[in-house]
């Protein structure tokens, strides 16, 4: 490349961010919807085989084993395998991002209710707690730094795959990414690249600030 | 037959699924399955060999000698943090201004950050928990150090390195196919071909054949695990549970 | 929503309280757990009297733990029926049941999401007591228990083992129910502390009156809470149901006499204090007394030392021999006693004072008044005396 050529493709030109504010806005916004909405998702679905999975203890196996399946399938194949059916639209991002959200979500729920003390459970039930008072006041309130780990893990990688989506056409910052491939242009490639994972590390902080106020119990340290 | 060894055939937009997958001519050729095939394989391979060996020595030297406790939380913190599509995205520009090309730096370096992590975790895990009593027994006994390290840490460590080295290995094959994406090629070239042809039976093809890759090389490691053990080693070697 | 079988358990019924002497019948109770083929609890009829402390005890197996949990129905009895006040458990609603039921177990359980008070509150919370009402209850357990009132706000994990089983128990007591179940509750923490606990909920027991089922394997902390030891052995068989000093002086069969050791004798001692003593002097005179008088005392008793009293409280030893020299009394020079006890003290403690210094006397000091003294022979006497009856 000329000097004049290597000078007017530089790693980051700044003018381009400022004329194109509103275009890297853009996608940021949609780069948190479409993280918000798949995290969202895949909690949901993965509260309830959570609960399935607690209360029939069989089911655990298969239960891990099918969210285990689903998080191999490599994200490209996924979303590869999906665009036949709903074409490139948001839903043909949404499940797979969702998909790969249950493993971590579920094995992590799991082990919180693991966590557990047998004699905290057996002292709820000798008090007269119902099983769902149990459940819900006991319980979940102790698992919980299991799952709010299991969020921050979910939240972080969905935030990456996000970027793959681009591919077809949903990508948020991916899509600054894949543009200025395309036109051999590298400062969206630069302000998108860097972003998504300003992006992942801000959203990880914030889930960790939530997390650290849910649970005053465990931040107090032993004094004996 | 001739044309076929120097340039694969087009692949025609009304492609039935099946006529991809099982049809000969487009296996072979410059741009066949097969080229794509071992396109992947070679830049998968290189970098897990590379990782491991960057960090099975790296996270052994550290765990013995109790160092670099504060490197592990660091470690899992950003290796969770960093998209890999971005940062190979990031560097393509660099590389190309180097004048190296779209390829293999860009891609490469982003899928051995992706693939350090897991080795390096799980090699640094299984010196740290050797059972201390092992490590003590044997020092007792008057082996020097070094003997204590390679010996005894090494064999009952190596199942739980091995299932780091898995993990990495199919995160890296079931991410390179994003390479396509950036200027590269391998299997993930049908994918990427499909959605730009809207041609959607090369693109199922294209998905299944890296699914299919991606099942394959677990497949493939966990057989390597169970042969590379003794069944006693094995058994000592299996997480112990709460 | 309670019925008015459930209302009869429902803390705050006085009137019925009252009905039943007997306030936990158990009536050919038996517990054979799935995939097992022999019972863990066999045909067990027990009957607990309101307000007493018995303890249930017995090596591994003897299924004490698993008929504690058969009266609060965390396990549920194979056949045979668990009446409590009156009313077959069976009927209730199993957590009205266990509302009106404490329940304290070994390593606790406290909510560690949940501050101390919060935990205490819980049962008052669940049957909806008001905050006002809670929190005065609260407080009140906390100085049952001996709980400092700024601990209310801490989390368990912040607690010592044996403040934590404290929450435990003033947690049990929250609701006031008139029955406690406690399952080796004291088993977690170190002997001092234990034996402080013990002493407590003596105490405790004092001021409310529960009728409380008490499962350890320690026999000493058996004969130290209870009215009434029940030793049941593997399968739940009951060996002997009676009080400990029946239980010492009278074990039922070798199984029993196995199970409490050698030493039951010296365990006897433990139970019974110093108080249960006959008066005896001792030899003992007045500080004002004449020499003469004083040898006299010395010549009948035989010893080498001379007790001297002063108003009534004891002013020390003197040698014999030097009381011999002719000097007045007050000017001998006097020991403090080696050996000194209470009326409270155990027999045991005061053969074991004897035993080790170099005296065959203890002083019994009633509140600084002189009291009599103990020798190794009345203590001998006294567990003698009873055998033969």
């Amino acid at each position: 490349m000329s000097v004049v050529a290597q000078a007017a493709n530089p790693i980051i030109r700044w003018e381009w961010i400022v004329d194109e504010w509103d275009q890297i806005q853009e996608a940021l916004i949609q780069h948190l919807e479409l993280t918000i909405l798949s995290v969202s998702l895949g909690a949901l679905v993965a509260a309830l085989l959570s609960a399935v999975a607690l209360r029939f203890r069989p089911m655990a196996t298969p239960i891990t084993g099918f969210t285990g399946f689903l998080y191999t399938i490599p994200s490209v194949a996924l979303f590869g395998l999906l665009v036949p059916y709903f074409g490139l639209t948001r839903t043909t991002a949404v499940l797979p991002l969702a998909a790969y959200t249950l493993l971590i979500l579920v094995t992590n729920t799991l082990a919180g209710f693991d966590a557990v003390p047998a004699s905290v459970r057996d002292a709820a039930d000798g008090m007269g707690l119902t099983p769902t008072q149990r459940v819900i006041k006991v319980e979940l309130p102790l698992a919980l730094p299991y799952i709010i780990a299991g969020l921050r893990i979910a939240v972080v990688s969905t935030v990456g795959l996000v970027t793959v989506a681009s591919i077809i056409g949903q990508g948020g910052l991916g899509r600054l990414i894949l543009d200025g491939l395309r036109r051999t242009f590298w400062t969206p490639m630069t302000i998108g690249a860097t972003l998504s994972i300003v992006l992942a590390l801000v959203l990880d902080g914030v889930i960790y600030l939530i997390g650290r106020a849910a649970t005053p119990w465990a931040q107090r340290a032993r004094t004996t | 037959m001739t044309v076929v060894v120097f340039a694969q055939a087009a692949i025609p937009r009304d492609i039935g699924l099946f006529e991809f997958l099982f049809g000969a001519e487009y296996w072979t050729g410059a741009g066949g399955i097969l080229t794509s095939l071992w396109d992947t394989v070679v830049l998968c391979a290189a970098v897990v060999v590379v990782a491991t060996v960057v960090a099975v020595p790296l996270a052994t030297a550290l765990a013995h000698h109790g160092r670099g406790e504060l490197s592990v939380t660091w470690i899992v913190t950003l290796s969770r943090a960093i998209p890999t599509f971005a940062v190979a995205g990031l560097l393509v520009p660099i590389s190309l201004r180097r004048g190296l090309g779209f390829e293999p730096w860009p891609i490469f370096i982003a899928l051995l950050l992706l693939a350090l992590p897991p080795i390096y975790l799980n090699t640094y895990t299984a010196v740290k928990d050797v059972d201390r009593g092992v490590v003590d027994a044997a020092r007792a006994m008057g082996f020097s150090e070094r003997h204590v390290l390679f010996r005894v840490e090494m064999a009952l460590g190596t199942a739980v390195i091995l299932a780091g080295v898995r993990v990495a290995a199919v995160q890296v094959v079931a991410t390179e196919p994003i390479r396509a994406f950036l200027g590269g090629d391998g299997l993930g070239r049908y994918v990427r071909d499909g959605l730009g042809q809207n041609n959607d039976n090369l693109l199922l093809g294209g998905a299944i054949l890296v699914a299919a890759l991606a099942a394959l090389t677990g497949v493939m490691f966990g057989l390597a695990q169970r042969l590379a053990l003794p069944a006693g080693v094995r058994r000592l070697a299996r997480p112990r549970t709460r | 929503m309670s019925t008015v079988t459930s209302l009869t358990l429902h803390p705050g019924l006085e009137e019925l309280k009252g009905i039943a002497e007997v306030a936990i019948r158990l009536d050919e109770v038996t517990k054979r757990f799935d995939g097992t083929d022999s019972d863990a609890v066999s045909a067990l009829s027990l009957e607990i009297p309101r307000g007493s402390i018995v303890t249930l005890i017995g090596p591994s197996g003897c299924g004490k733990t698993t008929t504690l949990r058969m009266i609060n129905r965390l396990i549920e009895p194979t056949s045979g029926r668990v009446e409590i006040n009156g009313l077959d458990a069976i009927d209730q609603p199993v957590t009205a049941l266990r509302r009106s039921i404490g329940y304290v177990i070994q390593q606790v359980g406290l909510f560690p999401h949940r501050t101390v008070s919060q935990n205490i509150a819980t049962v008052p919370r669940t049957l909806g007591w008001d905050k006002q009402r809670t929190a005065g209850r609260v407080a009140e357990l906390a100085e049952l228990v001996g709980l400092e009132p700024s601990m209310l706000d801490r989390f368990p994990d912040e607690l010592s083992g044996g403040q934590q089983q404290r929450v435990g128990v003033a947690r049990a007591l929250a609701a006031d129910p008139p029955v406690l179940l406690m399952d080796e509750p004291f088993g977690a923490v170190d002997p001092i502390v234990r034996t402080r606990l013990q002493d407590e909920l003596l105490a405790l027991q004092e001021q409310v009156d529960k009728t409380i089922v008490f499962v350890t394997h320690d026999i000493d902390e058996a004969l130290k809470l209870a009215d009434r030891i029940a030793l049941l052995n593997v399968g739940g068989i009951l060996e002997q149901y009676s009080t400990p000093d029946d239980l010492l002086r009278a074990p039922a069969n070798e199984f029993v006499e196995q199970f409490i050791g050698e030493d039951r004798g010296m365990k006897r001692l433990t139970l019974k204090t110093v108080a249960d003593l006959p008066f005896e002097q001792g030899p003992v005179v007045d500080i004002g007394a004449s020499p003469i008088e004083a040898v006299a005392v010395a010549d009948a008793e035989g010893g080498d030392w001379v007790g001297l009293v002063r108003e009534g409280s004891f002013a020390g030893w003197a040698r014999s021999e030097d009381l011999r020299q002719g000097a007045a009394v007050a000017d001998v020079p006097r020991s403090q006693p080696a050996a000194q006890v209470t009326p409270e003290s155990t027999l045991r403690t005061a053969m074991e004072l004897i035993m080790t210094s170099h005296t065959s006397v203890a002083v019994i000091d009633d509140g600084g008044r002189f009291g009599g003294v103990v020798t190794l022979d009345t203590i001998r006497a006294s567990l003698v005396a009873e055998v033969d009856r």
